[in-house]
């Protein structure tokens, strides 16, 4: 195989990589979005009144049961039936951070439970108020627990927004298959898009080993 | 909206029922395959000599680092250029399948460290060889203190099977596209979609719960610091 | 004179139908240094816990220095004011062991940080902490280091008294010594503190008094020697003999060494 030295190929990594502006932006966008949801739901379900926390274990339970493909769709195609018609690269940040909003709950949630029962009460027996307790003990400890998770749920909003190819929106995976149809190959364009997949997926997985190991030693976390 | 999901029911019943029948064999052959390969590279990369554990190191990242969709599309689209040609179902399954053991390789991998070392050193001490060591003690801890996150992801992959829509795999999502191109009712469609996803989705989460309790170990790896 | 700074009055807890303390009653002198030692399960954490405030007791009164505790509603203010050691010492994981004591002094007492900064330093030093280890975090740490930062943190906020849990069934033999040899000065120096331990050189050494608990009620109290060597009762009398043979200490040397 030659096409390492072909100036084509190149032409190709260009052409692939002119979306990954369009990548960054869904994924970024619909984290953050899923995140701020999230963070209000984990604490609404902790520290809510019981209706409210039946809502949101139910609102987790369905929400979770979608696959993201069926979620793009309804926002797409569902969402003008109610005539409130959305453009592909925005149904696809609502699709994506509803689906994810469930799972980055479930993080927040471990995460602040995860805050060891005796760290709460020595905190409570220097005479911190509730309050207090939650601002300087649960929440710096919660926020340590969760990190290493939520890096990581980060990776896998980035993957998951190939699946906007579905709705068509030209992030770096649609693209990689426009060149595909156009040059009637699809090794090629396949490797180009999951290197610069794994260029950004990698070092975030290290980065989060990197927390998730320091968690450990700090004793607030079973290995 | 109501009386077009009963002519829906009504009239594509039995290509949902196909549907649905795909999409649990897509899930169940996918992940079981990905549970015994997975069980192996977690064996191999704990206990295995360095050069087997470095390339399975490597295999292991390069498919986390990716999504799903592109190995898809390599299984199905690619490969037969280099003369392997398969066909929707076999191509997803495949496809799936391999995802899926990276990630159960991990869930049990992490697990194995989470045994203490000492079980394995008391389990030499009775005489035990090395790897009846590891298959008679280590793993069946190993397996117990993963099965939460390894039903988990069998949660998931019912769900996340929806992918081999792609590649014209005649599943649930395939046919629910199908059926909302032939009827035009295609948010009707989507609601009993919804419907049959979340369904088993929370139908299968109930029945982990009861899973778990049953394997749980009682008190093993619950202390906290 | 006098003054009981602690008093407590036929104290209740229950968990469920599940008596755990039963018509508790004691007081404890300012000054007053007081060991309790009782079986697993006799309820010893339980009314720790209780008389700071960690667990609401059922029936009965607690009274710290004049103020009738168990009526209070707000609890925070009254736990600032009683000190308590963990058996796992619950050091806060995400601080350094200085930032573990100034947390109660900056946002309890509300010091300004340079007066909190003199105080931690004060406490960490009277506890055998020094500078090199203020910036460790507890996971760095020996366990006897560890449970002296807590030592600190609790008498940092100045405590009416302190509340001991075990404080060194944690902890390996060697660094049980250091642990227990802060607690002696501590008291020395007049600090009013419950201690529940096993540690009999202890209870020999350093208390004033000895309550022995057993389920959920003091089944006896005196004078360390008097309980540790010589209980009135039955059943005490079967514990020690079991503990003195577990500290393998020859109960004759004891007597003589410690006679008045
Ligand atoms: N939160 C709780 N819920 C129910 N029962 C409890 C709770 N905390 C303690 N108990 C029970 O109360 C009894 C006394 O417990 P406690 O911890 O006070 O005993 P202890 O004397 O400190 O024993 P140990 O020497 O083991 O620390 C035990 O039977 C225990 O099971
Ligand atoms: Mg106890």
């Amino acid at each position: 195989m030659d096409w390492i030295n072909n100036v084509q190929f190149f032409t190709y990594v260009g052409v692939i990589l002119s979306s990954i502006g369009t990548t960054l932006a869904l994924s970024l966008a619909s984290f953050s979005i899923a995140t701020i949801v999230a963070l209000l739901l984990s604490f609404i379900e902790i520290f809510g009144p019981r209706p409210l926390v039946k809502a949101v274990e139910w609102y987790v339970k369905i929400v979770r049961g979608i696959p993201l493909i069926l979620a793009l769709f309804m926002f797409y195609y569902g969402l003008p039936r109610v005539g409130f018609p959305l453009p592909p690269l925005y149904s696809a940040i609502m699709g994506i951070a509803l689906v994810d909003s469930a799972y980055q709950e479930q993080l927040f949630k471990g995460a602040i439970e995860g805050v060891s029962e005796r760290q709460v009460e020595a905190a409570y027996a220097i005479g911190l108020t509730q309050w207090e307790v939650f601002r300087h003990v649960i929440l710096p400890q919660a926020f340590r627990i969760a990190l290493p998770g939520w890096i990581n749920e980060f990776s896998m909003v980035l993957k998951d927004s190939s699946i906007a190819y579905a709705i068509g929106v030209t992030e770096i995976f649609t693209q990689a298959v426009h060149v595909a149809h156009v040059i009637a190959d699809y090794l090629r364009p396949l490797l180009i898009v999951s290197l610069i997949y794994l260029c950004i997926c990698y070092p975030l997985s290290q980065i989060s080993s990197r927390f998730h190991k320091g968690l450990v030693e700090m004793g607030m976390m079973g290995s | 909206m109501l009386n077009n999901i009963l002519y829906i029911l009504f009239n594509y019943g039995s290509a949902l029922e196909v549907g649905l029948r795909h999409t649990i064999i897509i899930t169940v052959t996918s992940y079981f395959t990905g549970l015994v390969v997975g069980l192996l590279i977690a064996v191999l990369r704990v206990y295995g000599g360095r050069w087997i554990r470095g390339v399975l190191g490597i295999l292991v990242e390069i498919i986390r680092g990716t999504p799903m969709m592109v190995q898809l599309f390599f299984v199905y689209y690619a490969l037969p250029e280099i003369g392997l040609l398969l066909n929707p179902v076999a191509a997803s399954i495949i496809a799936i399948a391999i995802n899926s053991a990276v990630y159960q390789s991990e869930y049990i991998r992490a697990s194995i460290s989470a045994i203490p070392y000492s079980q394995f050193e008391s389990a030499l001490s009775i005489g035990l060889t090395k790897s009846r060591a590891v298959l008679t003690i280590i793993l069946p801890q190993a397996i117990r203190v993963a099965t939460p996150a390894l039903v988990n992801e069998a949660v998931y992959l019912f769900k996340y099977s929806s992918i081999a829509y792609f590649v014209t795999a005649p599943e649930l999502m395939y046919i629910g596209k199908f059926i909302g191109s032939r009827t035009f009712l295609y948010v009707e469609m989507y609601i009993v979609l919804a419907a049959i996803y979340v369904a088993t989705s929370i139908v299968l989460t109930e029945l982990a719960k009861v899973i778990e309790r049953r394997y749980v170990i009682p008190g093993l790896l619950k202390s906290k610091a | 004179m006098k003054v009981d700074l602690l008093v407590v009055e036929d104290l209740w807890k229950f968990y469920g139908k599940e008596v755990i303390l039963k018509n508790v009653n004691f007081n404890v002198e300012k000054g007053e240094t007081k060991v309790i030692i009782g079986p697993s399960g006799a309820g010893k954490s339980t009314l720790l816990r209780c008389i700071n405030l960690l667990v609401r007791p059922d029936r009965g009164r607690i009274v710290l220095d004049g103020d009738v505790i168990t009526e209070r509603r707000d609890v925070h203010n009254i736990r600032s004011q009683i000190g308590f050691v963990f058996q796992h010492f619950n050091l806060f994981n995400h601080l350094t062991a200085i930032d573990n004591v100034l947390l109660g002094l900056i946002k309890v007492k509300r010091l300004s940080r340079e007066d909190a900064m003199r105080k931690a330093k004060e406490a960490l030093l009277s506890v055998g902490i020094a500078e090199d280890l203020w910036r460790k975090y507890p996971a760095q740490l020996s366990g006897g280091q560890q449970q002296r930062v807590a030592i600190a943190r609790a008498i940092a906020m100045d405590p009416k008294i302190i509340l001991f849990d075990e404080p060194t069934s944690a902890l390996d033999p060697e660094l049980i010594w250091e642990v227990l040899n802060v607690m002696e000065k501590l008291s020395r120096n007049g600090m009013t503190m419950i201690v529940v331990t096993h540690e009999l050189g202890f209870a020999i050494k350093v208390a004033h008094e000895v309550m022995f608990m057993d389920g959920g009620t003091i089944i006896e109290k005196g004078l360390p020697e008097q309980i540790l060597l010589n209980p009135r009762s039955e059943r005490v009398r079967r514990f020690m003999e079991r503990m003195w043979y577990l500290y393998s200490m020859d109960r004759k040397f004891w007597r003589s060494e410690n006679a008045k």
